[in-house]
């Protein structure tokens, strides 16, 4: 047999090879990831679930909002036009004049007899070229002559319609000859008649296109409010598209940080056959680009696989997201630029995790390569630490910006988001630089430990190129619940504006007034038809409504809300007084089990808004001074400096009592008899509101027919509990997410960074060490990772939120005496304790496999 | 003319007291289309001189010349380019790459040279059949038995005209029969296609193949020596031979 090769076979190039050598390393990195995509799963699942996650979620909180809002149809602009007939055609006759082809929309309300609802008398041409979109046929057909209407399904339900029947609408009977709908608001409640049959419209909704003219000069020229895409855009501050691309970018950077980690094992499984590729003349930098195609192609993969998932996720879910958003939407309709730059997101991200390994693996010399030697470990970096507490200090000067920016201190009274976003960035790098002193620390502090552990804790900071980022990953998941925690903390604990539900579930307030608060119902939504226009009930009327209602329900327990001409404040600039302020009557105090012997007689306010006896530079105002805001009101008027005594009592004293109710509409601060007696407030005092609690909480039967009775009762209203989420709702839910989220990346960290030390694992297995103690050292490692991320957490959101609330415009950091203790608690201990429990679980399997170097 | 020249190459790791001395004032030349086999018990610096005669690591003091060119003055790359245009590597566990097949394995020192991927395969293809491996040669290394893997391996290491075959107990991870095929397929390299070869072995009776044995002795050559008989085969002769 002759093995001579006398032939040259191919070219050569004086250089690295160019691309012929770039593709074929590519090549190989490529058929790694085909042969080994089970050791690259824990990435790829990342990556995958990651990117589905972004495609679902920004699709739907961006369809959420509806096309244009659902005013624009096809349409560039509309604008709204009022006022007599003969105006409005006028400024019809010149808009059409301006810009050619309009469709005109015309909206008579039309009250709901009975209710504070209200639907629309609409006349749109179902064909018409730009609002044609906003018209969809159900079933039968549209109106053709005069006499024909077609109306929503709602209001066919509040009317018993069906196609056929007859109806007579302000005053003119009409044949019902279908059922339509807007598809781009499905809550819009209306009743369709031809163009021009709405004799008395309300206003009158122009759609046009004014190529290349901006709203505001749309404005100037026509003297008419204009909407347009972009107006209707920035009306909203936080733009879906945004919250969902930054949400992208932070999981990237989660995954990233942990696919520094996974893509270090991985190569360096793969060491001996780099090593290889080095003794055949591959230069640093085919082998920097070997590691380098693997993560990109893992991210690729991870990103196409992503898409898929996410949109048939979205197909499965847009049913349900359409009766949720009231509209319906698109297929396609999904947010490409974002799914494409979360895509690139996740390329990009896996391409720069895999860099750092790839360095330090085309560094390694070629012998320790080929004998399957890891590189070896680097120490921390000295400059690290002084750069990462560099960072430390830039996040908290832009959180402190950024709670000046919120608080308009400075006189920019601008968003504070692109601070807050730049400030969460600064505050990720710092902790992701100083993760791996950190672990130095922890295995310094474990030195006395049993050997277990203290290996398990030395190991961390021996291998801190894969314990590092796992622990900066774990401290960012902890982080962003720490801060959700402290913040709703902070903004709830705020006994000035209160915030938090209304009131219970089984209660409801009557309203004299038609001013509803945040509880109440309107079936038209957002565009429903306004306040009612009748006089209002007299005191005697509206007593027998809320007796109505309170018989309805079944119920006695009903308390008279009286209110005083007097108001809370708060010396502090930026901080004001919000919700509405009761007296305290005999009634109330017995219905809430409060004796008079419980309170003190120099009392002048009574409330259960936990530090609010403690607050200083409090203020009573009375007489020409305070006027209370009402329920559901704006916060109370600006306070007095200094305090004028004649209508101004500084600091009042204030008595905290726990049996009052917390709602925020409901009567959780009072005025006492004696600051009633003493300020002399006994003539301004009014009935507002009665209080009728039930026995279990209100059905949205119930609900309804006592809106149509307080309805029946010109003006009137009724409050029940609204959306607002309790604290401990948000905290507790951030928490979970928090401990959810840093236990998945600590379960994928775990693995690889035991894998690194699996070759001592034999030596301690070969040496006597049982499943115990691996045990003890995979439950050790997760301990100690959970542990200390979940003090770098804290403390990285309380340097952040010392900053924020830093601003000595407002009241100093009162805000942060409101602790979420028992959350950070769990976080801190609870966490550790399950990292703790299910790596014991989980560990402790026969070694043998572990680590092994997959050549062939 | 020597392909391969070490002067005086001393190679020490560690410091101080740890300090261990590989190798101690080598000298060593090796010409075109001779085949030098290198012999000592374990620890006596063989793989390191192989080493750095491949290039691989850097001799602590002395020189290394090969193909005429002093290595301490080229950079990672340019040694890089050495070990792709001149040096081919055998190893005692073949070290194929595992994603990658017969062929790919091959090729891959053309392409990362440079060469197109279609002319690299051609040429791979080939080496294959002239080893008698070309039926294999889709097949990945995992598919392939322990002397089919060290065959591919030597076609690799001689493809694309190489100047310079070091071995690191070629036949090591292989039994007696595969072992001296190996060796022969070496022998015949060396002699038909001119390339100078170095080659580590334990085995005296597979030394026989080469033209001359060093014996190394704690990093010293304590021996060199031409075998007093040609290649002794356990094996039938080949038809022809």
């Amino acid at each position: 047999m002759s093995t001579a090769l006398h032939e040259r076979p191919a070219q050569r190039q004086t250089g690295d090879g160019g691309i012929n050598a770039r593709r074929a390393v590519i090549r190989w990195a490529i058929r790694l990831l085909r042969r080994e995509w089970k050791q690259q799963l824990l990435i790829l699942t990342l990556i995958t679930v990651a990117v589905g996650a972004t495609v679902v979620a920004s699709t739907v909180a961006t369809d959420s909002q509806g096309p244009a809002a659902g005013i624009l149809g096809t349409a560039q602009d509309a604008a709204t036009v009022t006022g007599s007939q003969a105006q409005v055609n006028a400024k019809i006759q010149d808009l059409e004049r301006h810009y050619g082809k309009v469709d005109v929309i015309e909206n008579e309300s039309v009250q709901v007899p009975g209710t504070v609802a209200a639907f629309d008398l609409r006349s749109q041409d179902p064909h018409g070229q730009y609002g044609g979109p906003m018209l969809s046929l159900l079933s039968g057909q549209y109106p053709a002559t005069a006499s024909e209407i077609a109306v929503t399904s709602g209001v066919a339900a509040d009317f018993h319609l069906s196609t056929g029947k007859s109806w007579t609408v302000n005053g003119a009977t009409y044949k019902v000859t279908g059922i339509v709908s807007n598809p781009e608001n499905l809550l819009d409640a209306f009743a369709l008649v031809l163009p021009g049959q709405v004799t008395r419209p309300d206003t009158a909704t122009v759609l046009f296109d004014a190529p290349g003219q901006s709203a505001y000069s749309l404005q100037n020229s026509t003297g008419l409010p204009v909407s347009t895409a972009q107006t209707i855009a920035n009306s909203n501050l936080i733009n879906p598209e945004t919250i969902s691309i930054t949400a992208a970018v932070l999981g990237m950077l989660l995954i990233a940080l942990v696919g520094v980690g996974g893509f270090t094992v991985i190569a360096q499984r793969r060491l001996k056959a780099i090593g290889m590729l080095a003794a055949q003349g591959a230069t640093g930098r085919h082998i920097r680009l070997v590691v380098r195609a693997n993560g990109a192609a893992t991210g690729v993969v991870g990103a196409v696989a992503g898409a898929v998932l996410g949109f048939v996720v979205w197909l499965i879910y847009r049913p349900q997201a359409e009766t949720s958003a009231d509209h319906v939407m698109g297929v396609f309709q999904v947010p490409w630029a974002v799914i494409g730059i979360s895509m690139a997101l996740a390329v990009i991200g896996t391409y720069f995790a895999a860099s750092r390994p790839a360095k330090a693996i085309a560094s390694t010399p070629i012998v320790a390569a080929l004998a399957g030697r890891p590189p070896a470990l680097k120490k921390t970096r000295h400059l690290a630490i002084p750069i990462g507490i560099g960072f430390l200090v830039m996040a908290f000067l832009l959180f402190g910006a950024a709670g000046a920016a919120g608080n308009g201190g400075g006189g920019s009274g601008n968003s504070p988001l692109l601070e807050v976003a730049v400030g969460f960035i600064a505050l990720a790098i710092a902790i992701v630089l100083l993760s791996p002193a950190c672990l130095a620390v922890v295995a310094k502090a474990g030195k006395r430990a049993p050997i277990a552990t203290r290996l398990a804790l030395r190991d961390l900071s021996r291998y801190r190129a894969r314990s590092g980022p796992a622990l900066a990953a774990i401290s960012l998941a902890t982080l962003i619940a720490v801060l959700v925690c402290i913040i709703a903390a902070a903004r709830y604990g705020d006994v000035l504006d209160y915030v938090g539900p209304n009131l219970s579930g089984n209660e409801l307030v009557v309203h004299m007034t038609g001013n509803q608060g945040p509880g109440s119902v309107s079936k038209n939504g957002p565009n429903g038809p306004g306040q009612n226009s009748s006089p209002p009930v007299s005191l005697a009327q509206a007593q027998q409504v809320a007796d109505k209602i309170a018989a309805d329900l079944g119920t006695t327990n009903m308390i008279t809300l009286e209110q005083a001409s007097a108001n809370l404040n708060h010396a502090a600039a930026g901080r004001s007084w919000d919700g509405p302020i009761y007296v305290a009557t005999p009634q109330l105090l017995h219905a809430f089990g409060i004796s008079q012997s419980e309170i003190n007689p120099d009392a002048d306010v009574l409330t259960m808004r936990p530090g609010m006896s403690a607050e200083s530079q409090m203020q009573l105002l009375y007489g020409g001074g305070g006027e209370n805001p009402g329920p559901g009101g704006p916060g109370g008027n600006a306070s007095q400096l200094p305090c004028d005594p004649g209508s101004c009592l500084a600091n009042p004293p204030i008595q905290e009592i726990g049996q009052l109710p917390s709602g925020t509409s409901a009567p959780n601060t009072v005025f006492t008899q004696h600051a009633i007696t003493t300020l002399g407030l006994g003539s301004s005092i009014t009935t507002t509101s009665w209080l009728i609690t039930t026995p279990n909480n209100l059905t949205p039967a119930q609900i309804t027919t006592a809106q149509q009775f307080a309805a029946a009762a010109s003006g009137m209203s009724v409050e029940t509990r609204n959306s607002t989420p309790s604290i401990s709702q948000i905290i507790d839910v951030a928490t979970f997410f928090g401990i959810f989220l840093a236990l998945g990346i600590l379960g994928m960290s775990v693995g690889l960074v035991r894998s690194e030390a699996a070759r001592d694992l034999r030596t301690l297995t070969a040496t006597g060490a049982n499943g115990r103690t691996r045990r003890t050292i995979t439950a050790a490692t997760a301990g100690a990772l959970a542990f200390t991320g979940a003090v770098i957490g804290i403390v990285g959101g309380y340097i952040a939120a010392f900053g924020f609330f830093s601003d000595n415009s407002r009241d100093g950091l009162s805000e942060l005496n409101s602790i979420p203790l028992s959350n950070l608690l769990f976080i801190l201990i609870g966490m550790p304790l399950l990292a703790v429990i299910l790596g014991w679980l989980l560990a402790g399997r026969d070694p043998a496999g572990i680590g092994r170097q997959p050549l062939e | 003319m020597s392909l391969l020249e070490l002067r005086n190459v001393s190679k020490s790791y560690g410091e101080g007291e740890a300090e261990v001395h590989a190798l101690r004032e080598i000298s060593l030349n090796v010409g075109q289309g001779e085949m030098a086999a290198v012999m000592g018990p374990s620890g006596s610096g063989k793989s390191t001189l192989l080493t750095i005669a491949g290039t691989l690591e850097v001799p602590t003091s002395g020189d290394v010349i090969i193909d005429g060119r002093q290595v301490r003055n080229l950079s990672r790359n340019a040694k890089a380019r050495l070990r792709r245009q001149t040096i081919g590597y055998v190893f005692q566990d073949f070290n194929l790459l595992p994603g990658l097949t017969a062929a790919e394995n091959v090729s891959l020192p053309l392409e990362l040279d440079g060469a197109s991927g279609r002319k690299a395969r051609i040429a791979a293809l080939s080496a294959l059949d002239r080893l008698g491996l070309q039926a294999r040669a889709a097949h990945y290394p995992d598919q392939l038995s322990g002397g089919e893997r060290q065959r591919v391996a030597i076609a690799r290491a001689m493809v694309g005209n190489r100047k310079l075959l070091l071995a690191d107990e070629p036949s090591g991870a292989l039994d007696s029969v595969n072992g001296e095929a190996v060796m022969r397929l070496l022998h015949d390299a060396c002699k038909n296609a001119g390339m100078a070869c170095v080659v580590v072995t334990h085995d005296a009776q597979l030394a026989s193949w080469a033209d001359r044995v060093v014996f190394l002795r704690d990093g010293r050559i304590t021996d060199q020596t031409a075998p007093a008989q040609g290649p002794e085969s356990l094996l039938a002769p080949e038809p022809g031979k």
